[in-house]
């Protein structure tokens, strides 16, 4: 959880992007590790695997995504990956549904609404002859129950939104949602409204721990089966309101290695694929019958710092001053780290980014940005006290009890988090500010955050269509105070003046005043600078047109296909006549083996020769 | 055996072509692993002060062995990543031997319950499989030079340790030790005048060819990400160099020099090692 919540994908450029909510970057990778380890032999097994399940689907439509972050968990009350949650987009329907081009709010189960007590209280009626893929109908008690007890239990992905909330059962397709303040976000209610027939029998104690291998849902495609680390299918649900997608089958097979999946990619192995490596993007968009996707849905990536403000932890006291925040803010060269980590596939970065629609955000004058100026940042260190008087190199405290050496948390499951290190450390050490690097997969990495262990470390978030969530993570109430309940707040800052703007801004009718708080937020965010906002970086995605027609960006014109805020293409997709994409040649499982067959033939060398020698040593024994 | 004298050694060692040709090779190495800071310039390995250098350069007078995703000197990277490569290998590998043997010397001398306890915890590190082993190590340890050392050491000595019981088993036998014995001799006098100047040369010749284990080993963790990640190493060059791409960019430059070095080391090793162990055991060369 560290990162999102109900709505706010967190990615991790690299591998995530964005469906609709908030979620970290790559999880799988670790068990992917292990398995590209053993000298990536069992990679290819893997592929190979991946293959055989996609071709021996016989004559039924199948759609082959490739990615690189595995699932963290099925279970919607616990998970907060982006690849999480694609499938709870796919899986879940919502009351209201966003529009592919705009995000506008349209009908979902729900067929209409009403407003009612100034705006307070919707009414929503949902459609006629509604069923779970399971058979069983859904009513609006399903409604209620999802509402309630997301509020209740303070389930993860769902609170954000049901935190004020309250639902009535009128009757079964009549469901009155009233909320305790004004809430600027309704009607919209995009919460993944979940079965009770399923999860009502959960213990509220299990509830974070629960399978959620049912794949009972009402959106278009429902969970069949996941194989960790390898791959996980959902299947076509006949219920679907709006009707039997053309599809069959999307299998999302998970890549260890971006140049793997591209390989696999060209080779029709997979029709799509999210999360494509910024060095192969470029030769991917002239490849005939692919289309690359430079997809702008606001995410970004950011150096944060850890503030100690009240969360737990044991972060370095220099980080508390912000004057050290800003002369770090300042030894950044952001356009370097543009350029040369992703290549130029984005924007560089300025403060958060809090959703797809630039409305949001405050300009920012180019003098009052902490734009990158070593020397002044050395200069405002000097000033601040922090000297380097053992002539080390490293600045100590001023008091000289601590060097500043910065824990810096690095995530495995990310192909752009070693060139982002070496250059943010190597502009730190121009600055008298050394580091030490742990590297950790994301679930790990969650851990480490939420107990404040840390302090610094890069991640991204993939911002909601409403600034609400993005904004609440830097809460107070989200700071992490027991790590059995990880909070969203991971720069381990807040401060009341911020509180009160969020609140404001949350119960915010009129929307140029709540413009106008989001941006007073954004700047004194920006200011205390505990987070350095990197670059806005593009889900970089890219598709077969032989096999499908139909795919759609959201938002139009700029936003990515797959992995978008409410995930339409899906559903949308229609097979082409005759489409070749499907073939199962294995060539890129020969070009897997054959990038492996370097590593693999070393070791072969190496121990042949020691084999030899073993024998002849057992030959002594 | 390990009766030859000194002379006799470096003068057989001499006449083995091969050997000098892995002597010679290492030697190479080491200078260019001691002599790395005046053989390039190690700015070449920072991502900051190689921002103004082209990405992905093919080797030029300007850069010998080209540069990589980042800017970087390839050559610089090869240069200082021999050293991690050797000194982890070598390190790795006075670890491993000095578990092995005082293993193997202690079981082997002290015989009965001791001889089997240890020879059973032997036999369980023997068939853990090594590799997982090694990386759920490395990935509880941490990421560093030490711990990669201590991973190596920990997953490769029960060989060594076997090899050398092996050894003491005999000499235990034979009747100069009676002698001493029957004479007063210490356990630990023992040990020391009699059994170990005769397992030395076994222990030396095993060292040699842990060595290019243990090389192997670090490359393959780095490789697999779970190297020191702030150090030049020829396998964290070759895991850079697979994450970024430079596999399907055919830029051959970016990896070939790490994995030719690593293979010119483990070869070099194993050569230089298989001559000691020939000339040190007797059996093996009356093959």
């Amino acid at each position: 959880m560290a990162r999102s919540t109900s709505q706010d994908v967190v990615t991790s450029q690299d591998e995530t992007g964005g469906v609709g909510m908030a979620q970290r970057g790559l999880a799988a990778v670790v068990a992917g590790l292990v398995v590209a380890g053993i000298g990536g032999l069992s990679l290819a097994a893997v592929a190979g695997a991946g293959l055989a399940s996609a071709s021996a689907a016989d004559d039924r439509v199948t759609l082959t995504v490739g990615l690189i972050q595995d699932l963290d968990t099925p279970n919607v009350t616990a998970g907060f990956l982006v690849s999480s949650y694609e499938l709870w987009n796919l899986q879940y329907a919502a009351l209201t549904d966003k529009a592919a081009a705009d995000f506008a709010t349209v009908p979902g189960l729900a067929e209409s609404w009403e407003v009612g007590d100034g705006g307070l209280s919707y009414t929503y009626t949902l459609r006629e002859d509604l069923a779970w893929s399971d058979g069983e109908p859904l009513t609006a008690d399903d409604v209620a129950f999802t509402i309630n007890t997301s509020r209740d239990q303070e389930w993860i992905n769902h609170f954000s939104s049901t935190a004020n909330l309250e639902a009535t059962v009128i009757d079964d397709r009549t469901v009155k949602i009233t909320s305790a303040v004004p809430d600027p976000k309704l009607p919209l209610m995009d919460v993944y409204i979940l079965p009770e027939h399923i999860w009502g029998p959960v213990a509220e104690g299990d509830i974070t721990t629960y399978e959620a291998l049912d794949g009972v849902g009402s959106g278009p495609f429902t969970l069949q089966e996941w194989k960790s680390g390898q791959s996980w299918t959902m299947v076509a649900n006949p219920n679907y309101y709006k009707g039997t997608p053309a599809i069959d089958q999307v299998v999302f097979r998970v890549f260890t290695n971006g140049d793997a999946m591209v390989a696999a990619l060209q080779q029709g192995e997979i029709d799509a694929a999210h999360s494509v490596p910024s060095s192969s993007f470029e030769s991917l968009g002239t490849t005939e019958g692919i289309e690359a996707v430079f997809g702008q849905q606001g995410g970004f990536t950011e150096l944060a710092m850890n503030g100690m403000a009240g969360g737990l932890g044991d972060g370095h006291p220099a980080l508390q001053d912000v004057e050290v925040r800003h002369a770090i803010h300042r030894a950044i060269d952001k356009q370097a780290l543009f350029d040369r980590v992703i290549l130029g596939l984005g924007t560089p970065g300025v403060t958060l980014s809090v959703s797809p629609d630039p409305a949001w955000k405050p300009v920012i004058p180019e003098a009052e940005q902490y734009t990158y100026d070593p020397d002044a940042a050395n200069a405002a260190l000097d000033a601040a006290g922090y000297l380097d008087t053992d002539g080390n190199g490293i600045r100590e405290m001023p008091d000289g009890s601590q060097e500043l050496t910065f824990r810096y948390a690095e995530r495995s499951e990310s192909d752009i988090a070693a060139p982002i290190r070496e250059l943010i450390t190597g502009f730190l050490e121009e600055v008298g500010i050394a580091t030490t690097v742990d590297v950790f997969d994301d679930t790990q990495l969650t851990e480490v955050v939420a107990s404040g262990e840390y302090d610094l470390f890069v991640w991204g978030w993939t911002p909601f269509t409403d600034p609400d969530s993005m904004l609440s993570y830097f809460t107070c109430a989200q700071l992490t105070t027991d790590v059995e309940a990880i909070g969203y707040n991971d720069a381990n800052w807040c401060s009341p003046e911020y509180d009160e703007l969020y609140a404001q801004q949350n119960q915010e009718l009129d929307r140029a005043t709540r413009v106008d708080l989001v941006h007073q937020m954004l700047r004194l965010f920006y200011d205390e600078s505990t987070y350095v906002v990197l670059f806005e970086d593009a889900d970089l995605q890219a598709y077969r047109t032989d096999r499908f027609t139909g795919w759609t960006r959201q938002p139009a014109e700029i936003g990515p296909v797959i992995f978008s805020n409410s995930s339409p293409t899906y559903f949308l997709l229609q097979p082409i006549e005759g489409g070749t994409g499907d073939d199962d040649g294995g060539m890129g499982t020969g070009v897997l083996i054959a990038l492996i067959g370097g590593g693999v033939a070393i070791l072969g060398v190496g121990a042949s020769l020691l084999l030899r020698s073993k024998k002849n040593q057992d030959e002594r024994d | 055996m390990t009766a030859v004298s000194r002379n006799e050694v470096f003068r057989r060692f001499r006449r083995d072509r091969l050997a000098m040709f892995g002597l010679v090779v290492l030697v190479l190495f080491a200078l260019m692993a001691i002599l790395a800071p005046l053989l390039v310039d190690d700015d070449g390995l920072s991502a900051v002060a190689s921002l103004d250098n082209p990405t992905w350069a093919r080797p030029s007078g300007d850069f010998l062995l080209g540069t990589d995703h980042l800017g970087r000197s390839v050559a610089a990277q090869f240069v200082y990543g021999s050293r991690v490569s050797l000194f982890v290998g070598l390190m790795a590998t006075i670890f491993t031997i000095a578990i092995g043997s005082i293993v193997g010397v202690v079981a082997g001398f002290a015989g009965r319950w001791v001889d089997a306890a240890l020879m059973r915890l032997t036999d369980w590190f023997l068939v853990i499989p090594f590799l997982p082993l090694a990386i759920v190590l490395a990935a509880v340890l941490g990421r560093g030079i030490w711990n990669i050392i201590f991973v190596i050491s920990i997953t490769s000595w029960p060989s060594t340790a076997r090899l050398v019981r092996a050894q003491v088993l005999t000499v235990k036998e034979r009747l100069y030790v009676d002698r001493a014995r029957a004479l007063g001799a210490s356990q630990l006098h023992v040990v020391r005048r009699h059994v170990l100047p005769n397992v030395a040369p076994l222990i030396l010749a095993s060292a040699t060819l842990a060595v290019p284990i243990s090389i192997l080993t670090e490359t393959t963790l780095a490789f697999l990400g779970l190297g020191d990640p702030t150090q030049a190493s020829w396998g964290k060059t070759l895991e850079e160099a697979f994450q970024a791409g430079a596999i399907s960019r055919s830029a051959w430059w970016y990896y070939l020099p790490a994995g030719l070095g690593i293979v010119a080391v483990v070869l070099a090793f194993t050569l230089f090692g298989r001559a000691l162990e020939e000339i040190l055991d007797p059996r093996l060369r009356e093959r």
